[in-house]
């Protein structure tokens, strides 16, 4: 008896010896990896966001535009003809004539050259740019947007324009017969236009009280007679070198497609996959917070969609929003804080079994 | 959101940390299964060593009981050693056959029947000493699996518990739990199957072995029934 106990303690001794050496922990399942792919997204933000610069100079690391030039303050010597003396050329007819100025102010050199040239223009091109619209309203029978309009000051020399235009033009159209289908539709577009942009500020005015009311009718009134063109603006001075960049710098608004994936791996970190559910599809969560400027969670997170129902579902739900306030500061860039203030997350664990 | 497959919380899965991590109900059934394995393979190796030199014994025994030396002279080489099977039987048959000759056999039959009786305890002795122990391992055969079961059951009820104060059901959580208590029904299994399997053959064994004493013992009466029946005659 002796020699089998003494042999069987060896023998399992010595299995157990080999069980602690050769069999140690089982090798870990290999566990494909969903962002193994060598695909390079590229975010449309590095388009979008766009520093100031020029699309031709070469990159640098601070962005600067094109350096402004001074305008020359001695004008060019414009040489037209054989004349040995400098003269400017002749004005181009382009420039925009305003009949009252024209009238007063002297020609701008002796030549008297241009001056018949010039007159008669513009006339006709008033003429000929505002009777085309124009023809199709005044066509129609209905006299209502004539009346409400005329009050008007600002409006009343364009009509006063438009009854000169209309005089002259209506024999022409009139006798079309083909036109006809035309007026209901052109009045339907014309008329409802001027009636808002008037609309909306009778109203108000009609709330304000008085004082204000004068004031808001005298800048109206200050804002229609203003005749003066909007113009591009000026350029932005600038004395660097140029660098690469778009013409304007756009901040992005939205996060870029790597900071939405740290976003996303800091939620997961903490997020606990429901495991065992046996209809993962209906686990979807979507999980709405706000957060402050330092990355901080404010107030509870809202489960706007899935975690009803089931105690399956109410289980996703919750450990969808422990996942959420467990990670709470969440490290992402300040200056894009309007992107990210408030967030909303969908849980899918679906693709984890 | 798109979902990234997590690995496992990196935890020790040796069998060795699997004992270790377990409870103490859990440790306790491992180490009665193991001792248990250890005492059934003792038995297993023991019988295995018995039988065959009870084999070798009984060739030997048969081979200079049929050679035609005298019954006598291998009665007085024999009753001064220790025997075993055959040589057992013979040694008591002969010693009862002595004591009745030296104080003078009145019956023929009441001398038959004692040495009939003699042999068949030495038989029922040696039996015995073959067959010890079997049951053990008959026992083991059958409870060890049971035993490692319940050492399962507590093991994953205790994980469960402990599931339920994590409230986390992540596959991770419960998967060691579960590994460990597993681990307690292979042990049982280790032991059980050994245990079985040893048994059904040791027991056949023990079987054919305690035949072939019987046919011995059953021949040696016929014998010696003849030699008091040559001396009965004689007598008269």
């Amino acid at each position: 008896m002796k020699t089998g106990l003494i042999a069987s303690a060896t023998l399992h001794a010595a299995l157990i010896g080999f069980g602690l050496f050769s069999l140690s922990a089982p090798r870990a399942y290999e566990v494909a990896d969903i962002e193994a792919l060598p695909v390079d997204i590229v975010p449309v933000e590095s388009i979008t966001q766009i520093q100031e610069g020029d699309k031709k100079a070469p990159a640098a690391e601070k962005p600067a535009p094109t350096p402004t030039k001074r305008p020359d303050p001695v004008e060019n010597a414009a040489k037209v003809g054989d004349n040995d003396v400098d003269l400017k050329p002749p004005p181009t007819p382009e420039a925009k004539p305003k009949p009252v100025e024209t009238a007063s102010t002297p020609p701008p050199s002796e030549k008297p050259a241009p001056k018949p040239a010039e007159r008669p223009e513009p006339e006709p091109q008033e003429a000929k740019a505002e009777p085309v619209p124009v023809p199709a309203t005044e066509v129609t029978p209905e006299p209502q947007p004539k009346q409400e309009v005329e009050p008007d000051p600002a409006a009343e020399t364009i009509v006063a324009e438009d009854a000169e235009a209309e005089s002259v033009k209506l024999p022409k159209t009139a006798p079309v017969p083909q036109a006809r289908p035309q007026p209901p539709k052109a009045q339907t577009a014309k008329a409802p236009e001027r009636k808002k942009a008037e609309e909306p500020a009778r109203k108000q005015a009609a709330a304000r009280p008085e004082s204000e009311k004068k004031d808001d009718l005298l800048d109206d009134v200050a804002a229609l007679l203003n005749k003066q063109k909007a113009s591009g603006g000026g350029a932005k001075r600038s004395t660097e070198e140029a660098a690469l960049g778009g013409e304007r710098t756009t901040s992005g608004e939205k996060l870029s497609q790597s900071e939405m994936d740290a976003l996303r791996g800091q939620i997961q970190r903490c997020w606990n996959v429901p495991a065992g559910a046996l209809d993962a599809e209906n686990l979807k969560v979507s999980v709405q917070f706000k957060l402050d400027p330092s990355g901080a969670v404010q107030g509870a997170p809202q489960i706007i969609a899935g975690g009803s129902g089931s105690t399956v579902e109410r289980a996703a739900a919750e450990s969808a929003r422990r996942a959420i306030l467990q990670c709470a500061p969440y490290n992402l860039p300040t200056e894009k804080y309007d992107a990210w203030a408030d967030v909303i997350v969908h849980f899918d664990p679906s693709d984890m079994f | 959101m798109e979902s990234l497959t997590l690995a496992a919380p990196g935890g020790e899965l040796s069998i060795w940390a699997l004992f270790w991590q377990a409870g103490w109900v859990v440790k306790l059934v491992m180490i009665g299964l193991l001792a248990a394995s250890i005492w059934s393979w003792a038995i297993i190796i023991d019988k295995l060593i018995a039988y065959a030199r009870m084999r070798a014994a009984l060739n030997r025994f048969e081979q200079i009981f049929w050679s035609g030396q005298s019954l006598e002279e291998l009665y007085r080489t024999l009753s001064d050693r220790k025997t075993t099977g055959m040589g057992s039987i013979f040694v008591a048959a002969m010693r009862e056959w002595k004591k009745s000759f030296e104080k003078g056999a009145r019956s023929p039959i009441g001398l038959q029947t004692r040495i009939d009786k003699a042999m068949d305890l030495a038989l029922t002795r040696e039996m015995e000493r073959l067959e010890g122990r079997l049951g053990f391992l008959a026992s083991i055969g059958s409870s060890a699996p049971f035993i490692g079961l319940f050492g399962t059951v507590v093991g994953i009820m205790t994980s469960f518990q402990a599931i339920a104060g994590s409230k986390s059901t992540n596959l991770a959580v419960v998967a060691p739990g579960i590994a460990e208590a597993l681990l307690a029904t292979a042990i049982g299994l280790l032991a059980a199957i050994p245990a079985v399997i040893a048994y059904n053959k040791l027991s056949s064994d023990a079987g054919k072995l305690g035949l072939r004493m019987e046919g011995f013992a059953d021949e040696f009466s016929a014998i010696l029934s003849r030699q008091i029946d040559e001396k009965v005659a004689g007598k008269a």
